[in-house]
């Protein structure tokens, strides 16, 4: 079978099965926590209005957030019970977050929903407006509001949609489970939004590491119309969007452009799972399966109710393994740091990766040798050596000029680099200083 | 609860600089043992002074200079067992401290230390020593122990002493010429110990394989094309030795692969118009020293396609 791939990448924690041993053959198991606390800024786009007011009473499924703006998207309600705050926190994202906090009782009670029954019955024209309604936006971790990817401007034909279950990421091992053990909800939300987009072609992309996975989705396509399974090498950032277009379909998404002018949408497998469950049973997103590994006792896959507490999901893993050093959402590479673990799991929470003070620590920056190895692993063809001199000494002129702003934030050269110089970091930083400037 | 915060990646590969430079030690092991099995304690004495001279040179500068001390990075030691392995074996002790001094402050450390040099340290110096003490620096011992192996014979060579280099008596016999049985540098004579260290770099990722072997692949070319032979020119001299060690150096070579492999043939090219043409019989250490200095024009002008870059239509 032809395995597809993209230029460049490399291939983090190796020699340590990229970290995903310890969780690849955990079954999902269902966790619940006493309270959750959810955030109204999970999306990205204008944050959520709170619709509940402190000593409110909440079903599952009940909206408490409505969708603002066009990017909008409503949050409900993840447990039933009391409300008991409604407040700014301090979460993952740089400003605090407006959040609805929840006491669970319990008693697993659920608004009514009624969904289509089948994806390939439902009416083309309502399968947009239940994804919208059901609050459903990007899992993989951009968390970009699925309902708008799926309503492209008109003039933007798409021709295809890519499932991603490469899950390039390290540590991470939910969307690996989610393909084992529910296949058929992952093809029946690309059967959806292939039918919502009048697209004729589905792909689902797995890396070549996850044999079982492949066997399985490849099994819940037979008969279904339009979609199979294309097999990946297992090589980071084989997930990044850019990336995985090139390795499927050979094309490459123009600079500054949007996989839509390559007539491609990509949606996360954890996306179409919450799709099929939108369009068939119309129930909201309201958990997801999020590995918890690293130092902890028993590390696992959990599915957890959105707005779980990153320390509560820690507990139902039995707890902290030693002193944690850091925590972030994500796997190693691209994961995003907790100032601690109060911080709430969100819809795109897909890891949480605790390491230990010794892993934890930073080693000090060198000089740049000029071996090379960022140039080589660098998957957008940037010079990542001379891009972090522009970006450190301020010449950001230069750096838009060298193409800064096509760094995909990978980190592939902050890994490979043998004098362990911040490279990615400097990037982010420069980007962040141009969307600022414009 | 005290955590770190930083951005991703929050693990990174177990190479550093050190354990870069420390294969590169270990890969010149084998060079560096058959060198004093060949030449005795005198080389033995001599890679040990240039390394300590180089390690010492490079600590003390760091110290007056009021930085950081880096010598753990072990790359002073690569530097001066690079410029120990370069030097005859009848060399005298102070010949290594200076080159190894020279190497670590003025071609090292005043460009800016580690990373920053536009040449190779170790070949700057030999360059300087080989136009300062050109007599010391070409007289070559016959190796006091011959290697014996299967139909390796011991080199019949008139003198012990010889002041012309191998490359100027031809008819060596091939397998002399792979254990080492013919006089030269000390670390460049056994190519059969270079090719291990060779295959421990490629083994261990190092490097690539691409700069020596076509390096190597464009003097036997080159050779082969002007009437000579390209087996011996190969295994002559310093090709191999350079080709493996020297050219291969992260920071004088270009950093694209294709500038790698323009820097590779111009280094082979430049080698066998030396020993053809030149004034004189080996170019090894120029052939690279000039393709150190274009190394900069060759990372200016070859450019990447960036990922989703339009093609301009004119």
């Amino acid at each position: 079978m032809k395995k597809h791939t993209f230029a460049g990448g490399i291939h983090p924690l190796h020699g340590q099965h990229e970290g995903k041993a310890a969780t690849r053959g955990k079954p999902v198991r269902e966790f619940v926590s006493d309270s959750v606390c959810i955030p109204m800024d999970m999306h990205l786009g204008a944050p959520s209005k709170p619709l509940v007011r402190k000593g409110d009473h909440v079903k599952i499924g009940q909206v408490i957030g409505e969708a603002v703006g066009p990017r909008g998207i409503p949050v409900h309600a993840s447990v039933s019970g009391l409300v008991t705050e409604v407040g700014l926190k301090q979460q993952l994202l740089s400003n605090a977050s407006m959040c609805v906090t929840i006491q669970n009782d319990f008693a697993d009670e659920w608004v009514e929903c009624k969904g289509f029954g089948n994806v390939e019955t439902a009416p083309a024209d309502k399968i947009v407006p239940a994804i919208l309604a059901a609050g459903i936006c990007g899992m993989g971790g951009a968390c970009f509001p699925t309902h708008a990817k799926l309503s492209p401007p008109s003039g933007k034909r798409i021709q295809t949609i890519l499932l991603n279950g490469a899950e390039c990421e390290t540590f991470l091992t939910s969307d690996h489970r989610l393909m084992l053990e529910t296949p058929g909800r992952v093809v029946d939300g690309l059967r959806a939004a292939m039918r919502a987009l009048g697209v004729g072609r589905g792909v689902i992309a797995i890396e070549d590491n996850k044999p079982d996975a492949i066997d399985a989705m490849q099994r819940a396509c037979r008969g279904r119309e339009g979609v199979e399974v294309a097999v990946l090498k297992t090589k980071y950032p084989q997930g990044g969007e850019k990336q995985l277009i090139q390795a499927v379909t050979g094309r490459e998404v123009p600079s500054g452009g949007l996989p839509m002018d390559v007539g491609v949408v990509v949606l996360n497998v954890g996306t179409a799972a919450a799709i099929a469950d939108a369009v068939v049973d119309g129930k909201p997103l309201i958990s997801r399966i999020t590995t918890v590994t690293g130092a902890v006792r028993e590390p696992s896959n959990l599915l957890l109710r959105i707005g779980t507490l990153f320390a509560d999901a820690v507990s139902g893993c039995g707890g902290y393994d030693g002193e944690p050093g850091k925590i972030f959402a994500g796997g190693s590479m691209t994961g995003v740091c907790a100032p601690d673990d109060s911080v709430s799991m969100t819809k795109a929470t897909n890891g949480i990766v605790v390491l230990t003070e010794k892993q934890a620590r930073s080693q000090t920056q060198l000089p740049c040798i000029r071996c090379g190895r960022c140039v080589d692993a660098c998957p957008a063809g940037l010079m990542p050596y001379r891009l972090m001199h522009l970006c450190v000494s301020g010449d950001l002129d230069q750096a838009v000029k060298e193409n800064v702003k096509d760094c995909i934030l990978c980190g592939s050269c902050s890994y490979i680099c043998p004098a362990k110089r911040w490279l990615a970091a400097s990037f982010k930083n420069a980007k962040e200083q141009l969307a600022r400037r414009s | 609860m005290r955590l770190r915060l930083s951005t991703g990646p929050h693990l990174h590969a177990t190479e550093t600089t050190r354990s870069l430079m420390q294969d590169v030690l270990i890969a010149l092991l084998p060079a560096a043992v058959a060198g004093i099995y060949l030449f005795g304690e005198r080389a033995a004495v001599l890679l040990a002074v240039s390394v300590a001279s180089a390690v010492l040179a490079e600590a003390a500068w760091q110290r007056l200079a009021g930085q950081p001390l880096q010598v753990r990075d072990l790359s002073a030691a690569v530097t001066g067992l690079l410029l120990g392995l370069n030097l005859p074996s009848s060399a005298p002790w102070w010949l290594a401290v200076v080159g190894s001094v020279f190497a670590i402050v003025v071609v090292k450390q005043l460009f800016g230390g580690i990373g920053h040099n536009f040449l190779n340290p170790a070949l700057a110096a030999r360059a300087v020593l080989l136009t300062s003490w050109p007599a010391r620096m070409t007289t070559f011992f016959l190796p006091e122990r011959l290697v014996e192996i299967g139909g390796a014979s011991a080199a019949q060579f008139g003198d012990a002493v010889t002041s012309a280099t191998p490359l100027a008596k031809g008819g060596t016999a091939i397998m002399d010429l792979l254990l080492g049985n013919v006089p030269g540098s000390i670390g460049e004579v056994c190519k059969v110990a270079i090719l291990l260290g060779f295959a421990y770099l490629l083994v261990r990722g190092t490097i690539g394989f691409h700069i020596p072997v076509l390096f190597v692949g464009t003097v036997a070319l080159m050779t082969w094309l002007l009437g000579g032979d390209p087996l011996v020119a190969v295994l002559s001299g310093g090709v191999l030795f350079g080709a493996v060690f020297m050219a291969t150096d992260y920071t004088t070579n270009p950093m694209l692969a294709r500038g790698q492999c323009v820097f590779a043939v111009g280094c082979g090219v430049i080698v066998t118009l030396i020993r053809q043409y030149g004034g004189y019989p080996e170019g090894v250490t120029y052939a690279i020293l000039l393709m150190n200095v274009l190394t900069p024009l060759l990372d200016k002008w070859m450019k990447r396609r960036v990922y989703g870059e339009v093609k301009q239509h004119a």
